[in-house]
């Protein structure tokens, strides 16, 4: 049985309304992945483009952003993985029917709770992640260099650093 | 919560390397690149053997295979001097009314498929491309986007 892939219930007006509510998460999730902006630029579109190829995914309005940016994120993982020259089939489909509900909060308004979280960590932690969150391009040496850290100290900060926030995110949406 | 969704909360947040404009405006235009009462033809995890076209010398290369309704679409792409070139075959072959349109979100380019149902396209942009297959009585078929890397 084909698809229906006539896509009657949107129209071009409600694509642009959806490209003007998700766009932004979707561009910050694929940058996340350290991806270049035109890397990163690829898997937002490949997102988009998946929507058009796959008419069941918008059929469920509620769940049509967390689907977006799972799959965003989907793209911009095997772009990542191709950036480092690994083996990246592109046959490998996300799993469209199970939108990772988290990342539904992925917002300007998450992100500015996250801050106040991240007010709580001492340093090195706070300057490290600050700087990491603000200077996308900035590499660790860089990093290395303004917080006066061994560069090969960078990357297992950064993770035990993004792994603390984390567990303070956690703790207080169990609440 | 994934660590790079904690990363894009806390950029959002701080407003900080917004969406570029020329980001939305490719993701509005993806709308018009749907294809209206199209078959969407999956991919077929199976090993194509070469020989629709060589890829010596090339960037990147590949065949991939995908079926629908029917039809086989076995899609190569290469990329060379910053170009890339897109050969193929439908099966069964689709006639000489059929059309076969090579797209990308910035140009698609039509061909006429030979007797056997190869077809080949050059001098497209490195990036996402589809086949579509127009035959004449049937829903069009089109391929799953696929990402090919300069």
């Amino acid at each position: 049985m084909p698809t229906d892939n006539s896509f009657t219930i949107i129209d071009q007006t409600a694509w642009e309304d959806l490209v003007a509510r998700f766009d932004g998460r979707m561009w910050a999730v694929a940058r996340a992945f350290g991806l270049s902006a035109a890397d990163a630029a690829d898997a937002v579109q490949g997102a988009w483009l998946r929507l058009v190829e796959n008419a069941d995914a918008i059929r469920d309005p509620e769940r049509i952003g967390a689907w977006l940016v799972t799959t965003t994120r989907h793209e911009a993982a095997r772009l990542s993985r191709k950036a480092r020259g690994e083996v990246a089939s592109d046959l490998d489909v996300a799993d469209t029917a199970l939108p990772d509900p988290t990342a539904a909060v992925v917002d300007a308004d998450f992100g500015r709770q996250v801050w106040r979280r991240l007010d709580l960590l001492g340093e090195p932690c706070r300057s490290l992640i600050r700087l990491y969150v603000l200077h996308p391009e900035a590499r660790y040496a860089q990093i290395a260099v303004r917080l006066d850290l061994p560069v090969g100290s960078i990357g297992p900060t950064r993770a035990r650093c993004m792994a603390r926030l984390r567990a303070l995110v956690e703790e207080e949406e169990a609440r | 919560m994934r660590e790079e969704y904690l990363l894009a909360a806390l950029r959002m947040g701080a407003g900080a390397d917004p969406v570029p404009e020329g980001v939305s405006a490719a993701a509005r235009a993806v709308f018009g690149l749907r294809v209206p009462g199209g078959v969407p033809a999956g991919p077929v995890d199976v090993a194509v053997p070469r020989g629709a076209r060589s890829a010596d010398g090339t960037a990147q290369a590949g065949v991939r295979r995908f079926s629908a309704d029917g039809l086989v679409i076995d899609v190569e792409t290469a990329v060379s001097g910053g170009r890339m070139e897109v050969a193929g075959q439908v099966s069964p072959a689709p006639g000489p009314d059929a059309r076969i349109e090579v797209r990308t979100p910035h140009i698609g380019k039509v061909r006429v498929p030979s007797g056997s149902g190869h077809f080949a396209v050059a001098g497209l942009p490195p990036g996402w491309v589809s086949v579509v297959c127009h035959r004449p009585g049937h829903a069009p078929v089109f391929t799953r986007w696929i990402h090919v890397g300069p």
